[in-house]
């Protein structure tokens, strides 16, 4: 009996971690009515021309996240990005983090097996 | 006398290429081995805070030598990439922006 229970408790909780997973980091309707400010550099959807700005369009949702942070407690120095970010909350960081990282992907992933062939 | 103006009509071409480093794609991919030990590697994790390192394939050149400069100067907190960005010069910088920047869509490099 007490291992049945266990099991069970164990299948709950991996449920659990699953749904905790499966959440997006932030609401991404929210993040793009709250981008306003981001897009007149970065682009619409987060993927402008201009080479002095990063492409944010498909970057991980929790790097963006972190990098929002960064400028907003100081670790990362930067003069434009320190005051944008000082007005953001962790729930906007979230919602932007959430929409610009939605958008068709202007960024990709490497693979290092690439830098040694030929 | 007449060859004046042509001559510093070749000089105006010529000083891009003095002034601004251009980044060698080829020279780059060599280079940025070390980069590719996390930035090659899906969904590799940065450890405290836990978060994805950042993908790189497609990103400005500009905006990638700026980042690895800030991470040079200090103006970037972050252990490892302070670290490994010191090791770098200019041209190594502008060789690796040029790789990533050209290993974006339908990975071409």
């Amino acid at each position: 009996m007490k291992s049945i229970s266990c099991f069970v408790l164990i299948l709950a909780a991996c449920g659990l971690v699953g749904v905790a997973i499966a959440q997006p980091i932030g609401d991404v309707e929210a993040g793009r009515s709250k981008s306003q400010a981001c897009v007149a550099c970065h682009g619409e959807v987060g993927a402008a021309d201009n080479p002095a700005f990063p492409m944010l369009a498909g970057q991980h949702a929790d790097y963006l996240v972190y990098a929002l942070e960064a400028y907003r407690s100081g670790d990362r120095n930067n003069a434009i990005m320190n005051g944008q970010a000082a007005a953001l909350s962790d729930e906007d960081i979230r919602d932007l983090a959430a929409y610009f990282s939605s958008q068709n992907a202007a960024l990709y992933g490497l693979r290092r097996k690439s830098a040694k062939s030929d | 006398m007449r060859f004046i103006p042509f001559a510093i009509a070749l000089m105006l071409f010529a000083l891009p290429g003095l002034s601004a480093a251009e980044g060698d794609i080829q020279a780059g991919r060599a280079k940025a081995y070390t980069c590719l030990g996390c930035h090659g590697v899906e969904g590799y994790r940065n450890a405290y805070p836990s978060y994805r390192v950042p993908k790189l394939g497609g990103q400005h050149a500009a905006y990638i030598v700026s980042a690895l400069k800030a991470y040079q100067a200090g103006d970037r907190e972050h252990t490892t990439m302070q670290a490994l960005s010191g090791t770098l010069s200019e041209q190594d910088m502008q060789d690796i922006a040029a790789y990533f920047e050209a290993s974006g869509r339908g990975g071409k490099q």
